[in-house]
């Protein structure tokens, strides 16, 4: 730990990170745009520029120099002293927006970075009034550089971050710097356009309204977002993310600062992939049936239905011939809930986990990375919480079995009573697994979207998006990942973890946090769960 | 202009069309790469090469140029955009720079501009129908001691007076310059000349970067 003073006042700071970051950490707003700690250093916008003491070429005698430092640009060094709150370094700032702002269009009103813009901030907080601009400002237009982002070039402030992120981090090379000076526009190719699988995080990074994602564009206000903050369903990496939302619908979804996992990146497939949410064919009311007989019964009756109907039929056929496939949709919580009132009715039920979906290979980023370099990795395992269910089933013993030997047993008619949750956004029940799954008497089938499964049961309940969860999910590394909910379940649903709750026997409302705390009085895996750090306030 | 929106997915090249980079041009560029540590790092010695050999880099040469170098189109017009010198259109056989910077002002220049715009019949950055011309305008050539002064090619003409103008463009030889250039222009794009470029000695601190690594 280094300790260097920033305007009198002594703070520690990691080795060696630049003396922006020690001070945007320590809680200056320090004003910013071409420095990002995921990207090299360009120190190519000055507006970080700071008063720091040297040494005199001559005399060596401590001094402040005379010219302001790149902050961004210089490493801390123990006892070093730098100074921010002085007249030079804010009439620096102050000829730096100006300078912004000269061929910066007025468009605020119709621009969708409004409310979370880099420029507007630092316009309001470190800028001038008044522009000394006479001419005419120049007028770029507007690229159409992918299939997902345009590029309004009026609007940009060349920190070239979307430059450095396709060279360094996903190591496609599509943006370049073209044209020079008060011409330097941020271009394409012609005909070979933005378009890899982590392209989305340059809009992220883009500190101005430059680089908007054509999902998002025009939707929403975003001053009228509510934020959650959650996992990515999308693979087994676990991205931390945060979920913008409005009125009950997801706008979009933004990385979160997560060390070691997603670093400050997501990828495309997860960062649009959410769009299922929507889908109609969703399914919105718990149905029951009693031969011909299909109700739509008030969620406060369900758990009594359950429990009478289950307790019932192990009377009836035994507890073997109970079986349940959990989901590596669902999160541990829920399978927790739901492998404790399994047990409790049958202990010697046999447990399952439904199909791992996998696609393709793993994607490495930059492309063509291997080993210590590789900074971003989209999984070929879609789904969030593999490792989750297996800690579960492994916590839980007893009858246990795979997937495949689960549908051949039930083809076998060896199950007379079976809990199959499904919660894949795609379609996932194979012919094969319908007919087995035909042949179960009491047939309780838990998913998103309408299936196969569900003319034949006789429970459907149905099953709640992520973004409308509350758990955690467990990622490849073994990270217990809690997120938190964020829209409301389709009018009619109710969350998994609330009627799981209830049917395993708790009265109350449902919380991932206090039944973490119940698993971890058994599983003592669970009693922490990673948690990202919070990212300072100022840093972007 | 927000409001006017233009379409990069659109190519700029025929994905079908042949190479425009003769297989002496690649071999010339090809033939660079001993010298420098990476091939990015022949970009501009090969942008030279190629306009050279074609009068002008256009998008096709551009992506032939990258798939050489291994380094993405993007980075080859990067380069290019930055330096006035690099034409991505074609250009008249010879280019004439004229100084519209403060020496060559006072000294006239302005006037002797006007003048290769009368006698040409073209304007500034314009080609004549001929194709002989063309005509573009320079902050400073460096000989504000001789100024006005006129670049044709890159033969420069001094002290040019406006009456100077008829015979400079007449001369066939307006173009040649007394001074060889370096070898690495001067030789033809030959796939023998491929062998003959020396290597170049890495200077100190290129090895004191190597040896730090």
């Amino acid at each position: 730990m280094a300790k260097i003073i920033i305007d009198g006042q002594e703070i520690e700071c990691r080795d060696n990170v630049p003396v922006l970051q020690a001070a945007v950490d320590a809680g200056w707003d320090v004003p910013h745009y071409c420095y990002h700690p995921g990207l090299s250093i360009a120190a190519s916008c000055r507006l970080c520029l700071m008063e720091m003491k040297m040494p005199h070429p001559q005399t060596k005698e401590m001094g402040w120099a005379p010219k302001l430092i790149p902050s961004c640009q210089t490493p801390v060094r123990d006892g070093m002293e730098v100074r921010f709150a002085t007249d030079k370094v804010q009439q620096n700032q102050k000829n730096c927006m100006e300078f912004f702002l000269l061929n910066h269009p007025l468009d605020c009103p119709v621009c969708d970075q409004a409310g979370e813009c880099h420029l507007q901030d630092y316009s309001y907080k470190f800028g001038q009034p008044e522009s000394r601009m006479v001419d005419q400002k120049l007028k770029n237009p507007k690229k159409d550089i992918g299939p997902s982002t345009l590029l309004y070039s009026d609007r940009c402030v060349m920190c070239t971050r979307c430059v450095r992120f396709t060279d360094e981090v996903s190591g496609t090379h599509e943006l370049g710097l073209v044209n020079r000076g008060s011409r330097l526009e941020i271009d394409v190719f012609p005909g070979l356009p933005l378009d890899n699988p982590m392209q989305g995080n340059v809009v992220d990074i883009c500190p101005v309204g430059c680089l908007l994602d054509k999902d998002f564009l025009f939707q929403r206000r975003v001053w009228e977002l509510s934020s959650a903050t959650s996992i990515c369903p999308g693979c087994a990496t676990g991205c931390a993310i945060r979920i913008d939302h409005a009125d009950d619908k997801v706008y979009r979804l933004k990385p979160r600062y997560n060390p070691g996992v997603n670093d400050w990146w997501m990828c495309d497939e997860g960062r649009f992939g959410f769009k299922y949410i929507e889908d109609a064919k969703r399914v919105t009311s718990p149905i029951v049936r009693r031969g011909l007989d299909a109700t739509s019964p008030e969620w406060a009756d369900i758990p009594e239905i359950v429990e009478f109907r289950f307790e019932q039929h192990v009377r009836q056929h035994g507890g073997e011939k109970l079986g349940a496939v959990l989901s590596p949709f669902m999160s541990c919580e829920e399978a927790w809930l739901l492998i404790e009132f399994l047990r409790e009715a049958a202990p010697e039920c046999t447990l399952a986990m439904g199909p791992v979906p996998m696609e393709g290979d793993d994607q490495s980023f930059p492309v063509g990375s291997s080993g210590d370099d590789i900074k971003f990795t989209i999984l070929k395992e879609k789904c969030p919480n593999r490792r989750g269910i297996e800690m579960l089933l492994e916590a839980a013993g007893g009858n246990q079995c795979s997937f495949d030997e689960f549908v051949e047993k039930a083809g076998k008619a060896e199950f007379t009573a079976a809990w199959i949750v499904g919660g894949y956004p795609k379609e996932w029940v194979t012919k094969d697994f319908a007919k087995a799954a035909g042949k179960i008497e009491l047939l309780v089938v838990q998913d998103l979207m309408q299936n196969a499964l569900m003319t034949s049961s006789a429970f459907v309940f149905p099953a709640c998006a992520w973004a409308e969860r509350e758990g955690s999910f467990v990622n490849t590394a073994g990270q217990i990942q809690p997120f938190d909910w964020a829209t409301n379940p389709p009018e009619g649903a109710r969350r998994d973890g609330q009627y799981l709750y209830e049917i395993a026997g708790y009265a109350g409302l449902y919380s991932g946090e206090r039944v973490r705390e119940l698993m971890a009085e058994k599983i003592p895996a669970f009693k922490e769960v990673h948690q990202p750090p919070v990212r300072p306030v100022h840093a972007h | 202009m927000s409001w006017k929106t233009v379409n990069r997915n659109e190519p700029a090249i025929n994905p079908d069309a042949p190479p425009i980079l003769s297989e002496a041009l690649g071999n010339k560029i090809r033939s660079l790469f001993p010298r420098y540590d990476t091939k990015r790092a022949v970009l501009l010695p090969a942008l030279h090469i190629v306009q050279d050999g074609l009068g002008h880099i256009s998008w096709q040469a551009m992506k032939e140029i990258a798939d050489i170098l291994e380094i993405h189109p993007s980075d080859v017009i990067d380069t290019i955009s930055f330096y006035t010198h690099f034409w991505t259109h074609p250009k008249g056989q010879k280019v004439i720079t004229a100084c519209r910077s403060v020496s060559c002002e006072t000294m006239g220049g302005a006037d002797v501009l006007e003048e290769l715009k009368k006698q040409l019949g073209i304007g500034e950055h314009e080609t004549t129908p001929d194709g002989r011309f063309s005509l573009v305008t320079e902050e400073c050539l460096a000989g504000c001691d001789h100024a006005p002064c006129l670049l044709i090619n890159e033969k420069m003409h001094k002290c040019v007076k406006v009456e100077d103008v008829g015979r400079i463009l007449a001369d066939d030889n307006n173009d040649k310059i007394d001074h060889k250039r370096s070898d690495l222009f001067d030789a033809p794009a030959t796939d023998a000349g491929a062998k003959d470029v020396p290597g170049l000695e890495s200077t100190s601190d290129v090895a004191e970067m190597k040896a730090s690594d």
